[in-house]
């Protein structure tokens, strides 16, 4: 059964110099528990179809079904979450109120799931003994674990990630692809992760999504999942290096039909 | 400690220099006395100034209380329906633009010689910088946050508690600390207009008289009041705002 169902979605935004088309003709399908990976140059759209995913940005046209409902309904039963680039933490709430926060909110109490304790959370992603640092004490890949914490709190059917490590350094971002794809087997979610760095898409990814831009759109969809072995691939593996060749050959045709 | 010392020789150095000028052009009193005459005239005169200090300080906190709830407010209705705000915004903008002590014989008028008038004028004269700094403060959320609470279907009663409201803290005491000064200003301007007992009358009426020690020492004591009033301010911030914005 498939988590996430886009079919034919335009998005399109008037801007001063004109409409501009950031998605059409979007179709993809993401079966339940997959770690799905979208990945194309940028102005490609595919942080736009992962907000459309998420009910932030309605479509012109097509239909989006996320466990057979709308996203609405998915956002409203919580069980979508969202990481952004920023860690947008807040900066007057300590850590482990900042992991808290979605369980505040939204009658999280009247959706009846069973929340992940803030406190394990915080183990899980390696900053235990930190619970009542403030955000601003924190490095920047710390405070990015934060919000992860935070975006699993509420045990989503569902984790959006829109370039959550883009801003951090290679060495930092290789040691939370790690963490990410353990987060991943543990918990058996469905990630759609929205990234411009080809071993990022290499490593984490199932099944990769190539898009290409202007106007943003699917280009080819890759599965991996015969080709890597399960858990993490080794990065100074041959596979790891002609994966991720192959993909930059994908998206060098991506970039070549614009 | 340092820091406190610093302005303190700041000031010490200038009240010198006051009494050195007033001993070596040799000043008559009853245009400007010596630091040492107001000092006594603090001391001869305590009950007098406490007996006018009491109303301005009432009409002052009052209309602070008054000016800057009644700001929050409306800056709260004024962020969640945009309509409103571009209807009366500019409103109140104009209504700025009037000079206190214009206004201020016209509130006198309908309220009268009591402490209501000057809590009055006090209160819009804190009113402004709270609105303009609470709307700013509102709207201070990055969409980003916006977007969080979003994802987390919040109601706008959970934006506003859980982001808008903690967001504007900052600017919430920069207008505390305007109108902490402002707030006596305006109660002594309409005690300048009419009142029966106050600071502001004090000073009107030791000017006529060339009371001119009584005058200074009613001077440095409005000073003292909104001083306080600024202090407390300031230690409340530094209380409650821990975090710090990236």
């Amino acid at each position: 059964m498939s988590a996430i169902r886009v079919s034919g979605v335009d998005v399109t935004f008037t801007t001063a110099s004109g409409p501009i088309k950031a998605l059409s003709n979007i179709a993809i399908d993401i079966p339940r528990g997959q770690f799905c990976v979208l990945i194309g140059p940028s102005g490609c759209g595919k942080s736009t179809l992962l907000r459309v995913i998420a009910d932030l940005q309605a479509p012109d046209r097509g239909e989006v079904q996320v466990f057979g409902g709308n996203p609405a309904e998915a956002r409203h039963a919580r069980r979508i979450s969202f990481v952004f680039q920023e860690a947008t933490l807040l900066p007057w709430r300590s850590v482990i109120d900042n992991v808290r926060l979605p369980l505040e909110v939204g009658k999280w109490k009247s959706v009846g799931r069973p929340n992940r304790d803030p406190g394990e959370l915080l183990k899980l992603v390696g900053l235990s003994g930190r619970e009542s640092a403030q955000p601003h004490q924190l490095s920047g890949g710390q405070r990015q674990r934060v919000a992860i914490a935070r975006a699993l709190v509420t045990r989503p059917d569902v984790l959006l990630m829109d370039e959550p490590f883009g801003a951090l350094d290679e060495i930092t971002r290789e040691r939370l692809n790690d963490e990410m794809l353990k987060i991943w087997l543990d918990t058996g979610t469905t990630i759609v992760f929205v990234t411009h760095s080809l071993p990022e898409a290499a490593f984490l990814g199932q099944s990769v999504a190539v898009m290409a831009a202007h106007p943003g759109r699917m280009s080819q969809t890759i599965n991996l999942e015969g080709e890597k072995p399960a858990g993490a691939i080794d990065r100074s593996s041959a596979k790891f290096f002609e994966i991720t060749s192959d993909l930059r050959r994908h998206l060098e045709t991506a970039e070549g039909m614009a | 400690m340092m820091t406190i010392l610093r302005p303190i020789i700041g000031l010490s150095s200038l009240v010198l220099a006051w009494a050195l000028a007033v001993w070596l052009f040799n000043v008559p009193n009853y245009i400007s006395p010596g630091p040492l005459g107001v000092a006594k005239a603090f001391g001869t005169n305590f009950t007098v100034l406490f007996k006018n200090f009491v109303p301005t300080a009432q009409a002052a906190i009052g209309g602070f209380l008054i000016g800057n709830f009644a700001a929050i407010c409306i800056a709260t209705v004024f962020v969640h329906w945009n309509r409103v705000r571009e209807i009366y915004l500019p409103v109140a903008v104009f209504f700025n633009t009037i000079p206190i002590i214009a206004l201020a014989p016209v509130l006198i008028l309908i309220f009268g010689l009591g402490i209501t008038s000057k809590i009055m004028v006090s209160a819009i004269v804190c009113f402004f910088p709270m609105l303009v700094n609470m709307i700013r403060g509102f709207q201070s959320v990055s969409p980003s946050e916006l977007e969080l609470m979003r994802v987390m279907s919040a109601s706008r009663r959970e934006v506003f508690f859980k982001l808008r409201l903690p967001r504007s803290v900052p600017f919430l005491f920069a207008a505390l600390r305007i109108s902490a000064t402002a707030s006596v200003i305006g109660a002594i301007v309409a005690e300048w207009i009419g009142a029966e007992l106050g600071l502001g009358v004090l000073i009107i009426q030791t000017t006529f008289d060339y009371r001119t020690e009584l005058l200074y020492a009613a001077i440095a004591t409005s000073s003292l009041l909104a001083l306080t009033m600024f202090t407390i301010v300031v230690a409340a911030e530094t209380f409650i705002v821990r975090w710090r914005t990236s």
